[in-house]
This record gives structure tokens, sequence and C-alpha cells, in this order.
């Protein structure tokens, strides 16, 4: 009986089996349905035994295990280790619940800006990014990270767009090449706006994280009226409409409407930005005046009229030093896209401005555009924007073939895109300009809010935004951008300097790189190995 | 309490002079140099270079962000460092306790009036101290190669990085010494400890499949997470406390270890 019952003391190996199996089950499965369970008790119940049986069945003699010295400091030991890990499990705990961080770097790479903290301490709703990129970079996750350590309203999650096609497309994600989009979300409301592309070169900044959770928790969004009734672009869909830029300016946090200026007399108060894309027909002399008045008042004006069409805006535009040159350009004959005419402008070279300093080299592209001249007027800043190829020319006769740069003709680069920013003087002074001075915003006291700047944009061309083309290239850029740029001073985005470190390079002489060469290689090690050489040697 | 404190001295004495006399540990710390010293001089020319093509890139109107190259040049060795650590470190503490149950001499120092604390701790400090000195000779020349830069670094993120390297080697050494005290074979503490310290770098990546409160839990295990917050420049209390633990752990785990051994061979 008790030699056959000795096989007792080796029941600890099958129960620790039976645990293990149950573990990797559940592991493996995911859920801990009954079979991983069950293991893991068959397993418990079979140590139990062990425990209870072993040392019953040996020699009579010799004390039972249970009442071995060895057993008692055993168990001792196994109870005070469980009660060691759990302390130390809870002081890790708290640790981490009450983490303090103190970031030693010299320009607090690793600390949200003051900025970002206000906003995060007064953020009332749950806001998630969705980062659609596979790999985490660590420099994005550090900075997320930090922002859902000041609020856990603050959420983040990686999606890697290929594994998850579907939420993909429900966010309409445009991964094109190395970039890859953020988007930001409202949790209560599932609003979701874009929020960044970052790729290698471009990571994720606190500014973009910081205003997207202004903007989309902020429950003001952007107005943006599109000027209508003069045969302008159609926002809804159809042949040559501008649905699709509607639609993406939506996803930048606007709304749109159509504007009847006819109708109203005025603009709306509301407006952060009126478009006049693509008038034919001349507006009425007292919508230009409405519009003026608009202007006037520190409002936005988005302008994009295609060559051979009188606007009626002269005298708007005259106001801002802008003249419209009816000529149309003609890109240089290597700058030209195939299978496109010689009137198609490739614009590759970009003014320095907020708009397009991203754009670097990249090309967009306006079929029929009109060059626009500026006389630079105090009190008014202009940058063009869009600059034609120097090969380029104004050509005022489109009949005549073959188009050759003569007569009548005006040589490149073009400027088809101009952004312009009146500069506000908050004091009343007789300024020699044309222009009336912008009536300042009626506050109270002059410091409190400085007057608002009005701005403009004009384009010679309006086709570059309609449905076929805004997709392509940088287009849809240009004008979003531009969109964004007139209307920004509604927003009032905190602007986050970002964490700029110090330029700094390692400078080593030539002696100094000697040096630690021979330290590092020779003398150091050889140190070591000679020292342990002759240890060895003594001992011996 | 005097005596404790007086006997724990007595051990980390006769453990520092063990160092010295020993051939072995005079190897272990050459071969240590030898690698880390080529680790170093390849990094820095990495560095050098990378930032050369950084300015080239600038000159030739490419727009780029300033780049602070010093920082990331005491990140990048840190890192290398560490993670070399990870193969010294277990040969270290190996022998700390199993050395002494192959000679027999265990016996004697668990039967000794000797609290089995103040045995574990020494022994601790003896080695950490060991692997500080090691280190020693990085500081060296990370002071020639970066002496000369304009403006002048400020010295609290590399202090720092050596003061999480120093960390980072004393929860292995602890960990280790638990290991070597479970064993009478140097070669089996030896891997054994590195298989934990190994499951303790990379524990994040399981983690993350894992996600949720349970994936918080077990990525907070992870050494490498701590590591690389510290030699960043980022003093977070919660990675001070990680370290600490696994200090503790290790000294805790040894004397009960040790403890046990006395009962089981009487």
């Amino acid at each position: 009986m008790k030699r056959r019952l000795n096989f007792v003391k080796f029941l600890i190996l099958p129960g620790a089996m039976l645990i293990l199996a149950g573990i990797s089950a559940g592991i493996i499965s995911g859920a801990w349905g009954a079979i991983p369970t069950g293991l893991i008790i068959a397993g418990i119940v079979v140590i139990g035994l062990w425990m209870l049986l072993i040392g019953r069945f040996k020699d009579p003699l010799e004390p039972s295990f249970w009442r071995r010295r060895s057993t008692q400091a055993s168990t001792n030991a196994i109870v005070s280790t469980i009660a060691v890990l759990v302390i130390l499990g809870l002081i890790n705990f708290l640790a981490v619940r009450s983490a303090q961080r103190i970031d030693l770097t010299e320009s607090r790479l690793f600390t949200l800006s003051p900025e970002s903290q206000q906003v995060l301490r007064e953020m009332q709703q749950g806001v998630k990014v969705w980062v659609f990129s596979s790999d985490r970079n660590p420099q994005d996750v550090d900075l997320l990270e930090n922002y859902q350590r000041r609020t856990p309203k603050f959420t983040f999650e990686y999606i890697d767009p290929q594994t998850n096609p579907g939420l993909a497309q429900a966010f309409g994600i445009k991964n094109a090449g190395d970039n890859r989009d953020v988007f930001i979300e409202l949790q209560s409301s599932k609003r979701r706006q874009f929020l960044q592309s970052i790729s290698s070169q471009a990571r994720l900044s606190e500014n973009r994280v910081t205003n997207g959770i202004l903007q989309i928790t902020s429950d003001r969004r952007s107005k943006a009226y599109f000027l209508q009734g003069h045969g302008e672009k159609s926002l809804t869909d159809g042949e040559g409409a501008i649905s699709n830029s509607v639609k993406a300016l939506e996803e930048k946090n606007f709304t749109s409407a159509p504007l009847n200026l006819a109708q109203l007399g005025k603009v709306p108060a509301d407006a952060s930005v009126v478009l006049v894309v693509g008038a034919t027909r001349a507006l009425a002399e007292g919508e230009v005046k409405a519009l003026q008045d608009y202007s006037n008042q520190g409002g936005n004006l988005l302008i994009a009229i295609d060559p051979n069409i009188k606007s009626g805006l002269d005298a708007l535009l005259g106001t801002w030093g802008v003249k419209l040159d009816d000529r149309i350009a003609i890109n240089a004959p290597d700058q030209r896209l195939t299978n496109a005419g010689p009137a198609v402008s490739v614009v590759t070279q970009y003014g320095a401005h907020p708009i397009t300093k991203d754009f670097g080299n990249g090309i967009s592209f306006y079929p029929i555009a009109r060059p626009i001249d500026i006389t630079q007027t105090p009190g008014i800043q202009a940058t063009p924007l869009l600059l034609t190829d120097p090969q380029s020319w104004a050509e005022s006769n489109i009949k005549q073939q073959p188009l050759k740069l003569d007569g009548g003709d005006r040589p490149g680069p073009l400027a088809i895109g101009v952004a312009l920013e009146r500069i506000v003087t908050p004091t009343v002074s007789p300024s020699p300009s044309p222009s009336p001075s912008p009536t300042a915003s009626p506050s109270p006291s002059p410091t409190a809010s400085p007057a608002k700047p009005a701005r403009m944009i004009i384009f010679g061309n309006s086709t570059f935004v309609v449905n076929g083309f805004f997709n392509q290239q940088l287009n849809g850029d240009v004008f979003l951008n531009s969109v964004t740029w007139l209307s920004q001073d509604q927003l009032q985005p905190l602007s986050i300097r970002p964490k700029e470190v110090r330029n700094r390079r390692i400078v080593l002489t030539n002696e100094q790189a000697v040096l630690i060469g021979f330290l590092a290689l020779g003398l150091v090690p050889l140190f070591g190995f000679v020292s342990a050489g002759v240890v060895w040697w003594q001992r011996r | 309490m005097k005596t404790v404190l007086f006997n724990t001295l007595a051990i980390y004495r006769r453990e520092l002079l063990s160092y010295f006399t020993s051939p072995l540990a005079y190897t272990i710390a050459a071969v240590f140099w030898l690698i880390s010293g080529f680790l170093f001089t390849v990094t820095l020319d990495g560095v050098i270079q990378q930032a050369a093509q950084y300015d080239q890139a600038a000159a030739a109107g490419i727009r780029t962000a300033p780049i602070d190259i010093p920082y990331e040049f005491i990140r990048t060795i840190l890192g290398v460092i560490g993670s070399l650590s990870l193969f010294v470190l277990p040969v270290l503490s190996m022998g700390l306790y199993a050395e002494e149950r192959k000679r027999g001499t265990l016996e004697l120092l668990a039967t000794s009036p000797l609290t089995n604390w103040a045995v574990a701790v020494g022994k601790l400090l003896g080695v950490m101290t060991f692997f500080f000195t090691m280190s020693l000779p990085l500081l060296l020349y990370e002071a020639i190669a970066l002496s000369n830069i304009n403006p002048p670094i400020q010295l609290n993120v590399l202090l720092l990085g050596h003061a999480g390297l120093l960390l980072l080697a004393g929860a292995v050494l602890s960990l280790g010494m638990f290991m070597s005290s479970l064993t009478d074979s140097t070669i089996v503490a030896a891997i054994f400890t590195f298989a934990l310290v190994m499951a303790l770098w990379v524990v994040d990546l399981v983690a993350k499949n894992f996600g949720g409160a349970i994936g918080e839990a077990i990525g907070h295990l992870s050494l490498l997470k701590h590591y690389t917050n510290l030699i960043q420049g980022i003093v977070d209390t919660s990675s001070l406390v990680v370290f600490a633990s696994y200090i503790f752990l290790g000294i805790f785990l040894t004397a009960q270890s040790i403890d046990t051994f006395r009962f089981q061979r009487s």
C-alpha cells in the first residue's frame, strides 16, 4: 500500500502542467471559458492533493513532511514572499497613480506647454485622437501620453489602416506615400476632424493637437459663406461644382452656406469668411458695397475670378492695391503638363506665407489663369502666393498662333494668387492711404482686444477647386489653407511655439578624436587584460 | 543596528577585495571596456556623420529643424551601454552565492551570526560598486567628447543617465544575486538571470497585445521603458519606485532563499 502510493510525491508535476495548460489556453483563445478555467481548477485540485498526501506514506521513523523544520521554513518563505509581492505591487500601483515627472532636459522637451495644460484643465468633453499608422513613433506616443497623463478625458489609439480598412474608410483617410493621417474625435457627438498628416519628417505637433482640441470642443464652428447669384460654382454635386471643396472644409470644422447678397443686403454677422468663387457676371453695386463694408469691419474675403470676366469688383480690389490683369498666363513650354494646353499654369514656386510654408516644390495647377498686379500700398501687406515659372508670360492675344512672347505681353514670373492683410493701426491717424482706415471694433478698453485685421486672398482662377481638380496635387491644400488662414482670427488659435532644441553640434579636434580612440580601444581595455594577467600570475 | 551595519560593511569590504584579487573580474571588466569603447567610438562617429549630413541638407536649402546632437548622442550611447550591460551584469552576479555554495562556504555564511539581509546587502553593494567602477571610463570619454561644445551642455541629463544606468544595474544584479543563491552552478545562474532580465526588458511588447489595465500593469514591469525615461532626462517617480522594488525584491528573495537553505541542509 505504502509503496504503491509513492507516486503521490510526483503529483506536483501534472498539477503544475494542468495550470500551465489552462493559462496558455486562456491566453491563446483570449477568453477564459470553461476549458481554461476547468484546467486551472483541476491543476489546483491535484496540487492540493499533493500537499495533503505528501510524506504521509514514508518511513514512519522520519517526521512527516509537514512537521519537518525545512517544510516549515519553506512555507514561511512562500507566505512571506507572497506578502512582499503583494505589498510591492500595491506600492507600485500607488506610485503609478500619483506619479510625478520632472523634466530635466534643457528646453523641457517632454513637458506640455502651459497653454496646452490650460486647455486640458478646462476641457469638459472626452476627446480621442486616432492615428492611422502602423508604426508607433516613440516621440509621438510620448506626446500623446503626456496629454493622457494630464486628463483621463483624453485618449488616443493607433489604427493600422491595412488591418482595419472599415474604420479607415469611415474616417476617409488619405494616407498618401509616407504621410499618415491623424484625426481627432469628440467622444460625445462622434464629430471627427482631420488634425494633421504625420510622416518620418513631420512629427505630431503639440500646436496642432492642442488647437484641434480647442476647435473640436468649442461649439463655435467657423462659417464660410459662398456668394451665389452671378454664375458662381455650385455647392451641390454636379458638373463643375465645388462640392468636394465644401466637404473638405466641413472636415476642417467649417460650416458652409450659400449667400445671396441681393436679398440680404449685408454679410451676416457670423461669417468667418466670404468666398466669391468663379462669378461669371458682374456683381451689382449694392453687393459690392456690402462686401466692402464687411471687409472694412475686419471681414475676410476669398475671391477667385477667371480671365475675361468683368466681376464688378475692381473698385473694391483697387482699395487693396490689387488689379486683375486681363491677359492670360501662358506656361513655359518645358513646364507644361502632358495632355494639357499651354494655358494651364503649373505652379511650383510659392511665396513665403503661412499658407504655403509646407508646400516646398510641390505642384498645383490652374487651368486658364489671369495674373494679378499688386501696387504696394501703405498699411497693406501683400504677399504673392502662387508664382508661375520665370519662362511663362501673360498673353494678350490668345488667338494668334503660335503663342509667343511679343508686344503687349508681359514676361513672367506672374503672380496668380495673392494674400493680403490690412495692418490695422489702433490709433486713428491721418493715413495717406486711399483706403478708408478700417474701423476698429468698438471695444471699451483699447488694450482688451486688438482690432481685427482684415484679410483677403485673390486667385486669378476658379477652376482649380472644382471637383475634378480639387483632389489633385496641392490644389486642395492651397484652397483649404487659404480659407483656414482667412478665418484664423475668428478662432484665435493658440500659437504654441514648437519645442525648439538648441542647435548644437559635437565639435571634436583631431587630438581629442585620437585621444578617445586611444583610450577607448587601447589603453583602458589593455589595462584590464594586463591586470587580469598579473593577478592570475600572482595567484598561481 | 550598529552591528548589522558593521557586518554589512565587512561583507562589502570582503566582496570588493575579492574583485580586486580575481583575474575573472579583471577579465570581465577588460572585455566590457573593450566592447563599450568600441561602441562608443562607433556611435560617436555615426552621430557626427549624421549631423554632417543634416548640415549638408540644410546648406542645400532643405528646411531642417535645429537638432541637439550632444543630447542625441548621450541618449544613444546610454541606450547602447544599457543593452550591453544586460549581457555583462548576469556574469557579474552569477558567482555571488553560487561560488560560495560550490566551495562550501555558504554553510559558514548561513550559520554565522550575520543576518542574511546584511550579507545580501553587502554583496549587492560590492558588485554595484564594481560595476560603477567599470562604467567610469565612459564618463571620461564623454567628458572629452563633449568638452568643447558651444553653448556648453548642461550636465544634468548626462548625470541622470548614468544614475539610471546604475539603477538598472542594481535591479539586474539584485535579481541575479537571487538566481545565484538558488544554484551551485554559476553558468545556470547566469543563464537564468539573463533570461529573466531579457523578459523584463521586452515585456512591454507583450503588454501591447493585452491592452487595457492589464497591459498597462505588465508594461510597468518593463525595465527598458523606465531606463529610457531616465536617459532621456525625465525623472518619473514611478520609474524610481520600480527600480527600488526590483532591488528590494532581489535582496528579500535572496535572504529568504538562504534562510530555507539553512534548514534544508540540517
